[in-house]
Formats: C-alpha cells, structure tokens, sequence
C-alpha cells in the first residue's frame, strides 16, 4: 500500500518574469524513488528546491500555489523554514562539505539545534555514516578535514550530514553527475538501500540511472509535468511522444 | 612601511633642497642692486616674521625674489653651515658645539636679532588661578601638585601639557622656566603652539605655555612672578620667560642680505613684527 | 622574435621583482646603519627595559619602553573597536544588505578609507576630544581612548574591505548546504561562512594592525605624546612614530638622538615583522 507523502497544488514559480513552472500538480510516494528526468533548463532543480524552501534564497523567486507534505502546507505562513529543512534534507550536485572535520560535518544539524552532549552526538555521527555507507572508510580518521575526502566519499559524507537529522525526505539533485562509474554505482545502490528509511526525490540526466534506481518517475518539458508514473510503464509504454523522443534519445 | 615613505619622503627633500642650495649660489652673485634671491629656512617661530617682512620687502622690490621655508631652529642652523641658505631661523641662541662646527667648516655663525618672544604659560579660562611663581610652574611641571586647589585654585586635576622636546619653545621653556629639571613623564607633548592653544582651550584643567604671538582670547595667560606677560615687561626684562629670535647668516650679512636684515630692523620692519604678535628689538 | 620577445618579458618583470627586493634591503640597511651607532653610548637594556625617554634633555635617556607601549596600546585599543565594526560592516555587506543598500554603503565605506590620516587627527583634536571631555568627565581629551577611536574607524574601511571579499568567496555552495540542514542565516554565517574565510578575515586583521602601529599623524595629534607607561586607557600615551616624525625634524644630524630615532624604527620594523611571520605561520598551518 503505497501513502502519498508530498502533494504540489497548482505550483506556479517566476524568476522575475521567467514563468518557470507551469501549475503544478505532483506527487511523492512515501519510501519510493522517484525519478525527475528532462532536458536541461525544463525546471527540474528549480522543482526539487521548492521541497525544502531553497528558492526561498533567491530575491528574484515567486512562488504560488501549495506543497503539503502530509497534508500541512510548507508555504504556509506559520511553517517554520528550518523545520521545513530538517524534515526535507538535500543533497547538491557537487559535494558541499564544509571546511570542518567529517565528525563536525555530520554533527552539523545536530548542534545548530543546540545538541550538546558527545554521547548522543557520537552515535547519530556513527550510525549516519554508517547508513552512508561511509562508516568503514572514515572511523579512523573521524577528525580530520573532510576535504581530504575523495569526491565520491565526499557526496556520501554529504548524503550523512542530510540523514542526521533523520528527515522524512531526501532531495537529491544530480548527485553523481561530478563522480566516477564506481563511485556512481556506490550512490545508486545507497540509494536503493536507504529507502526502507526515506522517501528519496533524485533528479539525473542519467536515464539509465532513473531505470534502473527509481520507482517512479517524472518527466517533465518546459516547466509542464508531461507524464508521471511507475517507472517500468513510463520507460516501456511512454503516454505521450515527447517522453518517447527523450528516452530514445532524439533530444535531450 | 609608513616608515619606508616617511625615510624616502625625507631623503627627496634633502636632495630637493640641496639642488635648490646649489642653484642659489650661483645666482647671489648679482651684487648688491636690489636685484637677486634670498632664501631663508629654520625656526617655525620665526616663521610669521620672515614671511610678512619678505612679502613686504619683495613689494617694494619687486626684482627680488625671497624663498622662506620652516623646519625648526636646528635645520635652520644646519642649513647655514651647510650653505644651502643665506639666512637661518632660529628661536634660541646658537648652542657651542653647533658654533664649533661651524667654526671647523670655515662657517662664522653670526647672530642677527630681528625680534623678542616671551613664553606666556597659559590656562583654560574657567580656571581662577591668575600668578604663578616660577618655582610653582617647576613643581607643577615636574608632578608635585595635581590638583589646582593645592595652588589655590579650584578642585580640578592638573592636566600638563607641553611642546613637544624637540621645538625651541620647549628649549627655552625648558631652559629658563624649567631651569633644566625633567618635565614629568605624564605631561601630554603637542606638536605645535596651536595645538598647545587649542589643548588648553578644550581641556578646562589644561596649563600649557605658547609663544606671545599666538595668544587668543580663548585661552587664560598667567602672570609669572607676579608681572604680566605682555610686550613691555619682556622689553623691559622683567618678565622671566622670554628669548630672543634670530636670523644667523654666514658672517655680518652682506649685500641684498644685508638690506633685507636692516629692513627687519628698520622701525617699518619692526612694525610687521609686532603686528605678528612679536615683541621689537629695542 | 617570439623568443626574443619572450627573453624580454622575462627580464622585465625579473627587474620588476628585483627592484622591491633591493628597496627593502635598502631600507632594511638604512635602518641598520643609522640605527647601531647609538648603542655604542645606549645600552640595549636602556633602550629596551627604561621608559625614561629625554632625548633634548641635559642628561640624556633613551628608554624606548614607554613609546613600545604607546604604540602597542594605540593599535590594539583600534583593534578593539575596528574588528567587530568592520566584521560586522563586512557581514553586513556581504550576507545582509539588498543590492540597493550594497551599492550605496560601499562607495562610502570607500570614501571613508580615502580620507586623509591628518583630517582623521583633525577631526579626533577639534572634535572627538572635546567631545569626550564633556561627556565622560575626564580631564583630557589627548589619551589612548581617542586615539584608539580614531585609529580605529581608520582601519574599519581595511578591514571590512578585505574581511567581505574574503566573505563573498566562499562558494555559496556551503551557505546551501548549511541553510539545506535547516541552519538559519545567522548559524549559517557565524559557523559555516566566516570560519570559511577565516584566512582573509584575520588577513584584514593584520593588515589593519599594520596600519594602525605604522599611523603617525593620528597619533601625533590626539594620543597626547606622553612618555610614560599608561596605567589607564585614558592616560596620553606616545607611540614610537611619533618620536621619530616629531623629533626627527629637530634633531641634529648624527647625534645619538638622531641614531635612537632610526633605533625606534629599527624596532617598529621589528614589530611588524614578528606579526606578519607569526600570520603566515598560522595561517599556513591552518590551511594545510
Ligand atoms: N537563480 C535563478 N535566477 C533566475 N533564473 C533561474 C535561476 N535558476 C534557474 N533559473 C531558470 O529557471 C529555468 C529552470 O532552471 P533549472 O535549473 O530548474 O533547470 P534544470 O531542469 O535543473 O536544468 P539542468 O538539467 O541543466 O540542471 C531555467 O530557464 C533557468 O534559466
Ligand atoms: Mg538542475
């Protein structure tokens, strides 16, 4: 049985007078994958930072329309960003660590909260990375900058750093586009594994990628959502043409 | 590396005025019509004095062309030994071992006096006191008393402030009022006698000294000894505080040298040194 | 011709490099020079360990103790009102203000680095020290708090310049990354943007600390000239460029009143030098 997580209702987005996304309606299975695929500039990023308020960022950003998760709307005018954030965590194309340890990288979100004690510190950094599949690889050397990290390690350190604060979704935005086949492969079957625990947005260019990780996906075109469902049916049997054409690769 | 800029600002000006030195002498030569240049540098004090004789002088004379730079007392004395000048400023008398030197350069330091300056000790307005001995201008110089009231003043702190140790004011202060004793080390050192003015008129515990010539309303001058420190008590010695300013040239002056000195000393010139706050000669 | 253009821009910009090379070592050799001949009559524990400085005076002193101090409280008195000003004005700048007020605080901060150090002394003589004399009720407005005010808003320009460009540096790919873990602005500039640009932030520091201890018309004109060592921060103090501006004019060449003035230098150098290596140290431990 498969529970709506997040709802879009009529997401309208401008940068200044650049109409962005075209009304919006979307949803977000809970502990599925799913995919946003698309040619380059259709909005894809742009859709995946209105999850968790990104866009809030940028001056030139208007947005309309409403995202619910769980049924509470995160525009709201009560809702509260950071919380917002913590729930929905994210993780960029490029590994952003900060110029810190990799301890204190994980610990981030915990301290910002205002978490003191090292016990309680300690084990959310452990089982993170572990969860990160990181664990093995970093526990020797815990304190050391983690920008001595290689960049594959760095993109898992980052996708830590999101699962410490034990969030409900995972926006991933091209996330092995800057790394290697073998580090690539590593973050796919993460991903797969962490699933039982979150529910995980990826956008990729990759379309091999979205086949053979996602459960769902979306493609969109020019800021319209053109067709949206199981994977294995959108890869298969594409509803509309457009979808058909990018698959197979006539543009993209 | 302020420092650098400081070093090489002083080595350009050395080497521009040396340039300027050399270009002079040759044009001295002119004689004695009124006719040529005279340059002159030193003294700060004297300064006022050289430059409204000069503008004078070079108006009734328009051929002559008369230069005047500052400096201190000290570069005017070395600037004539060094013959760089043909006439230099200074606000003491020259001390012997500068006269020696000249003397092993061939240099015969003759001392010109253009005008008398006294020494006025000053205090800010607000203050009641109105004499103080030399013996009590000592001991408030040297941080025995610190606060007005131990002189019969109001009960306010002290607050010493002197000329800085290298300017000739500070000399002769140092000198005939101070009678050679080590001005205590918390006494605040101003670079100019407007400073010291401005110091006491802003600060209403200040005591400060600055010559006659730049006194202002703005500021209090105390009797030394009991006499006032006006022109005529310094004319007439009785006032304690007070020097001679000098022009110094290389020997008796001469030529255009020689009528732009008489001038000074002329009663017209002595005139434009009292307008300047100065006291004349005789 | 393409090698003879290329030997030719070899030697030129290797002249270029030589050239400030040897101007320092003149300098340095200058210093030396002028600088030694006074401890054949001073003892370097004089010039180090007494304050008693009375160079004119009939029985000379040269304890170069109390200008060390003068200086060193003018220039951390200004530390402590430029670094949190410029820091602030740098955050302010840099993670705050909207583009409209950027472009209008700049120029100006700019304006404020152009001014010239004497109106600053003018402005701390005629203005700020009368100020303080009937405002705070002390008896003296010439003192290390003045000095350090204006030495101070001096070097807000210095540092805040440099602290902001060391701030707009750092990729906004961290400032993401911290708001994305649901810091807020203020956590995400104090534990994630300055410590990024932490180098160019004390860089500012030191160049800030440089100006203030090399500053010499400031300090001539409000921080009071007073030989001694302050025992309060609104004693007048005299910092070691002001004894060598100030009584280099009067002083008679080749006296050992003239070799302590290039003494003094000789040590400011020193002071300077010492920071700037401890910085690099430092910094260079830090980054690696
Ligand atoms: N900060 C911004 N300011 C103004 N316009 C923006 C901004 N970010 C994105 N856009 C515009 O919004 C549109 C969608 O951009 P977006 O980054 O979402 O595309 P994308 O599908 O993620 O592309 P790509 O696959 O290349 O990453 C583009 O036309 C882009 O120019
Ligand atoms: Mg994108």
């Amino acid at each position: 049985m498969v529970k709506e997580l997040i709802k879009t209702k009529n997401l309208k987005l401008w940068f200044t007078d650049n109409y962005v996304l075209h009304d919006l309606d979307f949803t977000v299975y809970e502990k599925k994958i799913t995919a946003l695929i698309g040619p380059s500039g259709c909005g894809k990023s742009t859709l995946l930072r209105s999850f968790n308020r990104m866009n809030d960022l940028i001056p030139e950003c208007k947005i309309e329309g409403e995202i619910l998760l769980e049924g509470q709307n995160i525009y709201d005018s009560k809702a509260d960003v950071t919380d917002v954030r913590t729930k929905i965590g994210m993780v960029f194309q490029r590994p952003n660590p900060f110029p810190k340890t990799i301890y204190n990288n994980v610990a981030y979100g915990l301290q910002i909260r205002g978490e003191k004690r090292k016990s309680v510190l300690d084990d959310v950094v452990e089982k993170s990375l572990r969860d990160a599949w990181i664990w093995d690889e970093v526990k020797d050397r815990l304190h050391t900058s983690a920008l001595s990290l290689s960049g594959g390690q760095q993109q898992r350190m980052c996708i830590a750093r999101a699962l410490a604060n034990q969030p409900k979704v995972l926006l991933l935005d091209e996330p092995t586009s800057a790394l290697d086949p073998k580090s690539t492969a590593k973050i796919e079957e993460l991903c797969i594994d962490l699933k039982d625990k979150v529910t995980i947005l990826i956008v990729t260019h990759n379309i091999a990628q979205a086949g053979r990780i996602s459960d769902y996906t979306t493609f969109m075109y020019l800021g319209d959502i053109i067709e949206f469902g199981e994977t294995k049916r959108v890869f298969t049997v594409p509803k509309d043409k457009r979808t058909e054409d990018y698959l197979t690769g006539v543009f993209g | 590396m302020k420092l650098t800029k400081v070093i090489l600002a002083l080595v350009a000006i050395l080497a521009i005025a040396m340039f300027v030195g050399c270009n002079n002498q040759n044009q001295e030569q002119t004689g004695s019509t009124l006719e040529g240049k005279i340059t002159m540098s030193g003294s700060t004090t004297v300064l006022p004095i050289a430059q409204a004789c000069a503008e004078e002088f070079m108006n009734q004379n328009p051929k002559v062309n008369i230069s005047v730079r500052g400096g201190g007392s000290s570069i005017g004395i070395k600037d004539i030994m060094a013959g760089t000048v043909e006439i230099g400023n200074a606000s003491r008398d020259a001390k012997g071992k500068e006269i020696n030197k000249a003397k092993e350069s061939g240099i015969d330091l003759y001392q010109n006096v253009v005008a008398n300056d006294g020494i006025a000790i000053i205090v800010n307005p607000k203050n009641t006191i109105t004499n103080l001995t030399l013996e009590q201008i000592q001991a408030i110089y040297t941080g025995k008393y610190t606060n007005w009231n131990e002189l019969g003043g109001p009960d306010m702190n002290i607050v010493l402030i002197s000329r800085d140790t290298s300017s000739g004011t500070y000399e002769v202060f140092y000198e005939i009022a101070m009678k050679k004793q080590n001005i205590v080390q918390n006494c605040i050192m101003v670079a100019s006698n407007n400073a010291a003015v401005t110091s006491v008129k802003d600060t209403p515990g200040a005591i400060s000294y600055a010559g006659l010539g730049y006194l202002s309303s703005s500021v209090k001058p105390v009797q030394v000894n009991g006499v006032d420190p006006t022109m005529a008590n310094v004319l007439s010695g009785k006032y304690a505080v007070a020097r001679k300013l000098n022009m110094y040239t290389n020997g008796a002056p001469q030529g255009i040298t020689k009528t732009f000195i008489d001038f000074i000393l002329s009663d017209e010139g002595q005139k434009i040194v009292e307008k300047q706050g100065f006291i004349k000669v005789k | 011709m393409k090698v003879f253009k290329e030997i030719l821009f070899k030697a030129v910009t290797y002249f270029a490099a030589i050239f400030s090379i040897l101007a320092l070592f003149g300098i340095i050799l200058t210093l030396f020079m002028e600088g030694i001949p006074m401890f054949q009559e001073v003892s370097l524990r004089e010039f180090l360990f007494s304050s008693a400085w009375y160079p004119t005076n009939e029985h000379q002193s040269f304890g170069a103790l109390a200008l060390f101090f003068g200086s060193l409280a003018v220039t951390i008195g200004a530390l402590v009102i430029a670094v949190p000003i410029g820091l602030g004005t740098a955050v302010y700048i840099s993670e705050i203000a909207g583009s409209r007020t950027k472009e209008i605080i700049k120029p100006m901060i700019e304006l404020l680095a152009g001014i010239p150090s004497v109106v600053y002394g003018l402005f701390g003589m005629a203005f700020l020290a009368p100020f303080l004399i009937r405002n705070i009720g002390i008896d003296s407005g010439l003192n290390i708090f003045t000095a350090s005010i204006v030495l101070g808003i001096m070097i807000i320009p210095i540092i805040s310049s440099m602290s902001e460009d060391a701030l707009s540096t750092v990729p906004r790919a961290l400032r993401e990354a911290s708001y994305g873990l649901g810091a807020t602005r203020w956590e995400t500039i104090t534990r994630v943007v300055i410590p990024s640009a932490k180098t160019g932030i004390i860089g500012s520091f030191v160049l800030g600390f440089g100006r203030a201890i090399g500053e010499t018309m400031v300090v001539i004109m409000v921080a009071g000239g007073a030989a001694q060592i302050p025992s309060s921060v609104f004693d007048p103090v005299r910092p070691l460029t002001t004894s060598i501006a100030v009584e280099m004019a009067e002083t008679v060449l080749g006296s050992i009143h003239f070799h302590s003035l290039f003494a003094l230098a000789i040590m400011l150098f020193i002071i300077t030098f010492i920071t700037n290596l401890f910085t690099e140290l430092f910094l260079f431990k830090k980054v690696k």
